[in-house]
């Protein structure tokens, strides 16, 4: 009996990856196929976001780094497209962009092509928004992009002179600017930018990130130096609160139902841990 | 659809197949899948460098900021590290990179690591919170951050024994808790990611003219690939 017992156990903790994946395939497919619209509770954080732009004055200039890297688009991609639909919903925000990413300026096209600011907003490039590239250096790209924008770079992302674009009317430095907003994948980017743009020129700071890396910039709000870190798994709750649909909020029962799967198999771990350590086993 | 897309549509989507196939058993369309992967990221990396070189520096030199040659001179005496004789020129410009980095971060560390973070640690309150779960939490936050801060810079034997033993234990637990946080939110992150691959195969691949036959093929040449040689029944080994 004892034995039978102990195998069943030994089978329990060693169930072949195979099968724990296939069932977690299972379980994110059904929710795609079927949706089961299960409730999206809206976070402090999103909310604390979402009120920071939409603060924002007519004729305010908004620095966005879109630090992300491939891998990471599927979580970042949706709340950057988000917070892009509010900022071109807002009258007269101006909104420039760069990357401390290699690949920023493909995943930037890519949540453009999604937005369609021309189409939707009336948003024209080089007026409302404008993508200044890729600029290396990760933290001396921060520090030169603050000091001096225009000697760091006389260009935007496809080649063509700033000097062309109205937008760059008046853009300086970090000082020219009333709020940065940062989706990374980088544990140097987002905190870089605390670094050289928030301790050293004051800039409201609002941070993205995976969401591995949210117990780590968790201090920096606490300590108010940035004004809301949220993780691009919450990019359902911005989606709600702006109103504008998209991946964010597909992805929530699909993440719910997962992440019940996920409890369930620590649950069978544990259960057969103690229950071989109950039977005299190791 | 352009036909540059389509293809881009359906090599993204077979790509990620092959990719996440190592979630079940190592085989060739993964391995195929992965070097790809590492040679497109390394090509684009390059045409990156180059970009950067002409933009941030051949430009300038060009437009006659001359000093732009002593920033040339330093990158090309960063790979005297490969001569075995003269390795030793590329610590220079090495040196000057470090130094750079180093300078430019600690300009600013000081304020935002240290007293920043010390003077928001202590400016948690117990007295005058009025709110029950806020008073815990606070409670919780500072028994853990003395706790922690003791495990760490009393190391010596007897401060861990005897009464004191539980001091470091209680700052085990709460790095545990600190930890699984950390696991918990990157599971979130693997699961976001997984998401976003099926969302692009099942909204992107699959309404594709073809996809939908080419699909199951791609799936049962994976399984294929997946058995050992000496089980597959083609082709027959001699």
């Amino acid at each position: 009996m004892s034995g039978q017992g102990k195998g069943i156990w030994d089978k329990l903790e060693n169930i072949p990856r195979e099968v724990l994946y296939g069932i977690l395939l299972v379980v994110f497919v059904i929710p795609m196929l079927f949706p089961l619209g299960l409730p999206v509770p809206i976070s402090a954080n999103v909310r604390k976001w979402y009120a920071t732009i939409d603060a924002l004055p007519p004729g305010s200039v908004v620095m966005m780094d879109f630090g992300y890297s491939g891998g990471g688009e599927p979580e970042l991609g949706p709340m950057a497209v988000a917070v892009y639909n509010h900022l071109f919903k807002k009258e007269g925000i101006k909104v420039i962009s760069m990357s401390t990413s290699i690949e920023g300026p493909q995943l930037w096209d890519k949540a453009i092509a999604e937005i369609r600011p021309e189409q939707s907003y009336g948003a024209q490039y080089g007026v409302d928004y404008i993508n200044i590239g890729y600029i290396a250096g990760t933290e001396t790209a921060m520090a030169a992009v603050g000091k001096d924008l225009r000697a760091t770079t006389s260009t935007d992302y496809k080649g063509n002179p700033l000097s062309q674009y109205p937008i760059m009317d008046g853009i300086v430095d970090a000082t020219s600017f009333d709020l940065l907003i940062v989706y990374t994948t980088g544990g140097d980017q987002s905190e870089g930018w605390v670094r050289q743009w928030y301790t050293v020129y004051g800039t409201p700071y609002l941070c993205s990130v995976l969401a591995m890396m949210i117990p780590t910039m968790l201090p920096y709000q606490n300590a108010g130096q940035i004004v809301a870190v949220t993780s691009g798994a919450m990019a359902g709750q911005m989606e709600l609160l702006v109103n504008v649909p998209a991946r964010g909020i597909k992805s929530a029962d699909v993440i719910t139902l997962t992440h019940l799967l996920c409890v369930v198999y620590v649950a069978i771990g544990n259960i057969a841990y103690f229950a071989k350590k109950a039977q005299g086993g190791k | 659809m352009e036909l540059n897309l389509v293809i881009q549509i359906w090599m993204a989507a077979i790509f990620t197949i092959w990719i996440y196939s190592i979630a079940f058993r190592d085989n060739d369309f993964f391995k195929f899948a992965e070097y790809t992967f590492v040679g497109a990221a390394a090509g684009h990396s390059l045409v990156y460098g180059i970009e950067n070189l002409r933009r941030y520096g051949w430009d300038n030199l060009m437009g006659g900021a001359y000093l732009y040659v002593v920033v040339f001179l330093l990158g090309i005496l960063l790979y005297s590290r490969y001569h075995p004789q003269y390795f030793w020129v590329s610590r220079y410009p090495l040196s000057v990179m470090v130094g750079l980095g180093i300078g430019l971060s600690m300009r600013a560390v000081v304020t935002a690591e240290f007293i920043a973070q010390i003077k928001s640690t202590a400016a948690v309150q117990i007295l005058g919170v009025t709110d029950p779960i806020k008073l815990v939490s606070n409670i919780i936050f500072i028994v853990l951050v003395v706790t922690t801060v003791y495990f760490f810079l009393f190391t010596f034997p007897k401060a861990h024994e005897g009464g004191l033993g539980i001091i470091p234990k209680i700052a085990r637990y709460g790095m545990m808790a600190a930890f699984s946080y950390s696991f918990a939110n990157t599971v979130l992150s693997r699961y976001n990611m997984i998401f976003g691959r099926l969302d692009y195969i099942y909204n992107q691949w699959l309404p594709l003219p073809g996809a939908i036959i080419a699909f199951p093929i791609v799936l049962i040449l994976l399984v294929y690939a997946m058995l050992p040689p000496e089980k597959r029944p083609w082709p027959k080994k001699a």
